[in-house]
């Protein structure tokens, strides 16, 4: 009970996906083993662009360039992959992800060299790095490995589960193994200090600047995930950015994650993902006008976050 | 009598009211990429249009919102859990969405892909031929300026298919004119906004230049040479209302319109229910090659003259039927209904 009151905001969330998941089924009874599959796969992107957004966040700043960087990754790994489909591709998928990473560390350098705020050395970027998408690519085009796209497509039988998606499975896999040990560790604790008060995580001997340019340059490489997925699941790069920075804000904020910085986690915007894929999948089902979605989608958005806001004020979170 | 009147009129109501719930049987999927532009919200009219005036289908589900190939891949595969009987998709991207179409066709759904076409075997392809699009009216507008000027050459959407086929046109035509340059090369992004803003900005330049290309931003631009009261230029564009309103009533003005039908999306939905209904095509790809409408030639001003309509949006594209393919009135792809709106 303690846990569940500790972990309300998530709880609440984990009950919102339940829920949901029982009316697709209630309005699509034959919804089942490869909904969830499309849905996971469907969420990869949404997924990683997330997490790296929520990393940022966390410590205290914010990405507008994410969905650019993830283009430049998608575009990159298309390129390189053409003709490279066997062995080769996995240097290749090490090679975008060193990439990224990088991608997002020279936005937090310049942010921290600078000084010029967050939020406008990344809409800058945002711009850089979709010039760079386009003179890699100047339309979509190049090749995914085949093998490396079997990854992600279908469900993995998993005793005691049945089929778990793929999709799913690495999408876990690659956040725990990315953010677990991090999350533990000194550059972890010093992320979420940061972010809480940065006078006061210099005061205690924290390496600030440091510690932001980590939070981009990881958010750098789970854009390069994120860009890897696209040319994965559609199996070309793609240099125009797709809807991640909005929809990656969105899943933030709606995670739990604070914007001021220092709170939250990764659970709760995974979980949001899942939650905002399946509004839109129960939309489609119902043949709600495209129009209205938009408007249904965003407005649930606010509507849980302000009652999150007011029991929160309650002490009820 | 009175008694036998009453039953004969109960039961040829009854036969009419089920051949009616018989005749609209299908439900058919919609998937667009591209929202708040002209043409394609034309195309989504003629869907809906179409979609209803057939009778045959129960109620159509529109995913139509900006996405990717990615985010077009989710939708495809929405419409699948749906159940749709049938998908009309302008595809995001050839390559990018075959997966999420092979998907749908093995799931016993008819899939057509109007305007541009699919990389999936079992998918049906009406499009439009882009290429050629391009290169009619760069090859009218560089016969024009006499075979040799700078032209200001004014694209689509970086990165987007249907721009990188224009290109291929465009390109084509210019290396038959080896003394014809691109004085400017823009990405309008299909906005008419940031297309008039572009042209005005290179006027202001004082650069001369001799005629312009546009991808179908172009009653702006006419526009933008009009109030900057600078010597116009020959003009091509796509055959949207308000530029070919302008080719028949700004004086001075030498241009072309190039057809790009946005009632495609209507054909596409007659295509899918033929199919449905057993009448499979021949031919899986029907390219539907565009035409030129000068106002420099008189058959080209007859046809200027008749595809004038001042009803429509000025971005709606004026060839709003297809011959053979759609049979919506004006008045209905204007409603833009589907059935059960």
């Amino acid at each position: 009970m303690k846990a569940l009151r500790k972990h309300g905001w998530i709880t609440g969330l984990a009950v919102i996906l339940a829920l949901l998941f029982v009316a697709t089924k209630l309005i699509q009874p034959t919804f089942g083993a490869s909904g969830v599959e499309s849905l996971a796969r469907a969420a990869l992107p949404f997924a990683f662009a997330t997490v790296a957004q929520a990393v940022v966040v966390i410590a205290g700043g914010i990405d507008l360039s994410i969905a650019s960087m993830m283009a430049v990754c998608s575009v990159t790994a298309a390129v390189l992959m053409e003709g490279n489909g066997g062995a080769a591709s996995l240097g290749i998928v090490f090679l975008v992800l060193a990439m990224g990473a990088a991608m997002g560390a020279l936005n937090g350098l310049l942010i921290v060299v600078t000084r010029v705020p967050d939020i406008v050395v990344t809409l800058a970027m945002l711009f850089v790095w979709e010039g760079v998408a386009l003179l890699i690519l100047n339309a979509p085009g190049g090749d995914a490995a085949e093998w490396m796209r079997g990854l992600i497509i279908g469900g993995l039988p998993i005793p005691g589960l049945g089929g778990v998606p793929r999709a799913l499975v690495v999408l876990l896999i690659v956040v725990a193994l990315v953010w677990v040990p991090i999350r533990r560790a000194r550059v972890g604790l010093s992320i979420y200090a940061v972010g809480s008060d940065a006078l006061a995580a210099f005061r205690s001997g924290v390496n600030v600047g440091r510690t932001r340019i980590v939070a981009y340059g990881l958010a750098g490489l789970f854009a390069a995930f994120g860009g890897l997925s696209l040319t994965l699941s559609t199996g070309i790069g793609e240099p125009i950015p797709g809807p991640y920075l909005l929809a990656s804000v969105a899943a933030v904020v709606l995670g739990g994650v604070v914007l001021g910085g220092g709170k939250g986690g990764l659970l709760g915007p995974l979980i949001a993902v899942f939650i905002l894929r399946l509004v839109r999948m129960d939309l489609t089902l119902l043949s709600v006008d495209p129009n209205v979605s938009a408007i249904i989608e965003g407005t649930i958005m606010v509507v849980v976050v302000m009652i999150g806001g007011l029991l929160a004020a309650k002490g009820k979170l | 009598m009175k008694t036998l009147f009453r039953t004969t009129t109960w039961a040829a109501g009854l036969t009419l009211g089920l051949a009616s719930m018989a005749a609209a049987e299908y439900t058919i999927g919609i998937s667009n990429t591209v929202q708040g532009n002209g043409w394609r919200e034309e195309m989504i009219c003629a869907m809906k249009a179409q979609a209803l005036v057939s009778g045959k289908v129960d109620s159509l589900n529109i995913a139509h919102r900006n996405t990717d190939a990615a985010g077009q891949s989710e939708d495809i595969r929405n419409l699948i859990e749906a159940g749709v009987d049938a998908i009309v998709v302008n595809p995001a991207n050839p390559d990018g969405i075959a997966d999420a179409v092979t998907e749908a066709t093995e799931a016993g759904i008819v899939v057509v892909a109007v305007d541009q076409g699919v990389n999936a075997d079992a998918a049906y392809v009406l499009s439009n031929n882009q290429e050629q699009y391009a290169y009619l009216g760069a090859k009218w507008l560089f016969e024009q300026i006499g075979g040799s000027g700078s032209v200001v050459y004014m694209r689509g959407a970086a990165g987007a298919a249907a721009d990188d086929d224009r290109h291929k046109g465009f390109t084509r035509a210019l290396e038959e004119y080896p003394d014809v340059s691109v004085a400017q090369e823009v990405f309008t992004g299909w906005q008419q906004d940031k297309g008039k803003q572009q042209i005005l900005d290179y006027i202001a330049t004082g650069i001369p230049f001799d005629g312009i290309w546009t991808s179908g931003i172009d009653n702006v631009i006419v526009d933008a040479l009009v109030e900057s009261d600078v010597d116009l230029v020959p003009v091509v564009g796509a055959d949207n209302a308000g530029f070919v309103g302008q080719l028949a009533s700004v004086e001075g003005l030498e241009g072309a319109a190039v057809t790009n039908p946005g009632s495609i999306g209507g054909a596409g939905v007659t295509l899918a229910l033929r199919i449905l209904d057993g009448e499979t095509p021949e031919e899986r790809v029907v390219l539907v090659d565009p035409a030129l409408w000068a106002n420099t030639d008189e058959a080209g001003k007859a046809k200027i003259a008749e595809a004038q309509n001042p009803d429509l949006d000025p971005e709606w594209p004026v060839s709003v039927q297809i011959d053979g393919w759609t049979d919506y009135s004006m008045e209905e792809i204007i409603a833009c209904k589907g059935p059960g709106e």
